[in-house]
């Protein structure tokens, strides 16, 4: 017989993904018959570094992890810290942060959802979708000065307040996206091309889900009733009884494929704009720090002995946070990341096993993967296994820049 | 069914008895307006009975492991896993945390891979991070390094394992790259 399996490895770079990651398929024919992840193309051991600066420098080290759910990270830092400190953040602060939240969730989900179109095939929702979300952030672009990287946080409250302006365009937000999400649940539930090619593909039992230790989105598609904002909750999602979604409570019925995530992401961003909603009708006056003094909040952490979990419901998923404060130094003497995409990459490898070669994108893409977020030191070696550090890096990058220019004919 | 971190603690003290060393319910008030108590069990126990007292948890409801770390110590590793029971009903989550002192000279724990597979991703991150071995794990590759990274150096340790030589800037505070100057 002639050789019937092939190995077929995808990425670290490639067209199909927008960040580096390795999927090894063994395949026979069209079918999958073992996969195996490698990770760690974007680790930059940002943890390593935040243990060597203070918590302030390390707070806003964690809104560096991830380029696109930028207050995640942030967001399970300061909760995992006044946890661990005794601080705890004014009223006011705190809806102001959930509110924060829920807009950087729904601008998540729609990205999440122009990529699974792009993944698909269907280009055209791509560019409707990814129109759409410009409405938030700009929102948010107004409220914190820019579309990502709020620096909104502060460990004990948040460090900008809403302006009366910034609730008005909250509001014409919220009716922007109320007719929008309509749209939305149209043109990807109710169409018959993309029902197709996402039922059943990348489906997840409820036993697996909990085996695997999904998180997120891809745990509620399978039918887990699990979100932190409905099990621990805290900040304003305490006043609010958050629940999580399910295709359950929806459609009556669950099949933990791609089309099920899309209808939990769908929805969620429904129950996103309802919880901005009653924040800002109901938002507290006061004042928005505990301790509006860094040099104070410092030494008090320097002062400081403890331990604390951080955990938040970021759209991807749980991203649980753990700090020791040895009271020492004014930085974490520990702190651990434990990111969505880390759990959720673990269900990759199972939904593999017997999928066809063209799904792969699909599963790849159905648990919205964020590589920055799941890998957390490079080092490059030269030929003679020295480390090349990085100014010698950046020389060469501008010489081969300028080699290729030449190369090309480039002018200026 | 769901179960108080009291309840939980009694439950892990009459099945440990002596291993378990030190014990202790953290409680936060979570919350704005309408304040929410949650509740932590935090516990130490001896190595040798932490299979048991992970089996232990497992009985009571399948969790869900939020993470594995280690911090060096000096002479010993301290190992700390984070298990979340009773998730999915709202505001019952408990976190227990599991703490477990592993000297330098044996660092071997078991797996818990068996009874969850997901938790592969963590014991290959400590694995590769810490250089603890755990018995009974089946894949060993690197997960997050590069799978040239060279033997016996472990990012995460403080001793001559550890790092510092292989890194220009990123282990260095501010002050140290700037000459003593802020």
């Amino acid at each position: 017989m002639t050789k019937s399996q092939y190995y077929i490895p995808i990425g670290p770079i490639h067209p199909a993904l927008k960040e580096p990651i390795r999927v090894e398929a063994k395949v026979e024919g069209e079918k999958i018959v073992e996969a195996d992840v490698k990770r760690g193309f974007a680790h930059r051991g940002i943890e390593y570094m935040g243990m060597k600066r203070n918590a302030i420098q390390a707070l806003y080290l964690s809104e560096r992890i991830c380029g696109i759910c930028s207050i995640s990270h942030p967001y399970a830092f300061v909760v995992g810290s006044e946890k661990a400190l005794g601080i705890e953040a004014p009223p006011r602060a705190q809806y102001i942060r959930t509110i924060i939240a829920e807009l950087e969730r729904i601008h998540s989900h729609i990205l999440w959802l122009g990529v699974v179109a792009h993944e698909v095939g269907f280009d055209s929702l791509l560019f409707w979708t990814w129109k759409g979300r410009e409405k938030v952030l700009d929102v948010l672009e107004l409220i914190s000065g820019n579309r990502i990287n709020y620096s909104m946080y502060m460990i004990g409250g948040v460090r900008r307040d809403l302006k009366e302006s910034h609730i008005k365009a909250l509001k014409e937000m919220i009716d922007y996206y109320r007719i929008f999400n309509q749209e939305m649940k149209n043109l990807f539930l109710a169409d018959p091309v993309y029902k197709a090619r996402t039922r059943g593909v990348a489906q997840l039992s409820k036993e697996m889900a909990l085996k695997v230790n999904a998180v997120g989105p891809t745990a509620r598609a399978a039918g887990l009733r699990m979100d932190i904002r409905q099990d621990i909750p805290y900040d304003a999602y305490a006043d609010i009884e958050v629940r999580g979604i399910v295709p359950q409570d929806i459609v009556g019925e669950v099949y933990g494929d791609a089309y099920d995530a899309t209808l939990v992401r769908i929805y969620e961003i429904d129950q996103s704009v309802d919880i901005i909603e009653y924040c800002i009708d109901n938002l507290p006056e006061g004042k928005i720090m505990a301790i509006p003094n860094y040099v104070v909040l410092l030494s008090k952490i320097k002062r400081t002995k403890g331990e604390g979990i951080g955990a938040h419901e970021a759209p991807r998923g749980e991203v649980i946070h753990y700090f020791k404060y040895d009271g020492t130094r004014d930085g974490p003497a520990v702190w651990k990341v434990v990111a969505p995409s880390y759990n959720n990459i673990n269900s990759w490898a199972p939904l593999l096993l017997g999928a066809e070669v063209a799904d792969i994108p699909v599963v790849v893409a159905y648990i919205d993967p964020c590589m920055c977020c799941n890998d957390r030191i490079a080092v490059v070696r030269d030929s003679s296994g020295k480390i090349v550090d990085s100014t010698t890096l950046h020389r060469m990058a501008v010489e081969k820049t300028m080699r290729i220019k030449k190369e090309l004919g480039v002018k200026k | 069914m769901t179960l108080k971190a009291e309840e939980i603690l009694n439950i892990l003290k009459n099945s440990l008895g002596d291993a378990l060393i030190e014990q202790e319910i953290k409680t936060y008030s979570l919350g704005a307006l309408r304040k929410r108590e949650c509740s932590e069990v935090w516990i130490k126990i001896d190595r040798g009975a932490f299979r048991k007292a992970v089996e232990e948890i497992f009985k009571l409801d399948y969790p869900h492991l939020h993470f594995i770390t280690g911090e060096d110590v000096g002479e010993n590793l301290e190992v700390i896993y984070s298990f979340g029971l009773f998730h999915g009903q709202p505001g019952k989550e408990i976190s227990v945390v599991i703490k477990l002192a592993l000297p330098k000279s044996e660092l071997v724990l078991p797996t818990i891979t068996d009874l969850m597979m997901g938790a592969e991703t963590n014991e290959r991150e400590i694995r590769e991070m810490l250089g603890v071995e755990f018995e009974g794990l089946k894949k060993k590759r690197h997960l997050f390094l590069p799978d040239d990274w060279p033997e016996g150096k472990y990012p995460w340790r403080r001793d001559e394992f550890g790092v510092d030589d292989m890194i220009k800037h990123t282990h260095k505070s501010v002050k140290e790259i700037r000459g003593g100057k802020e």
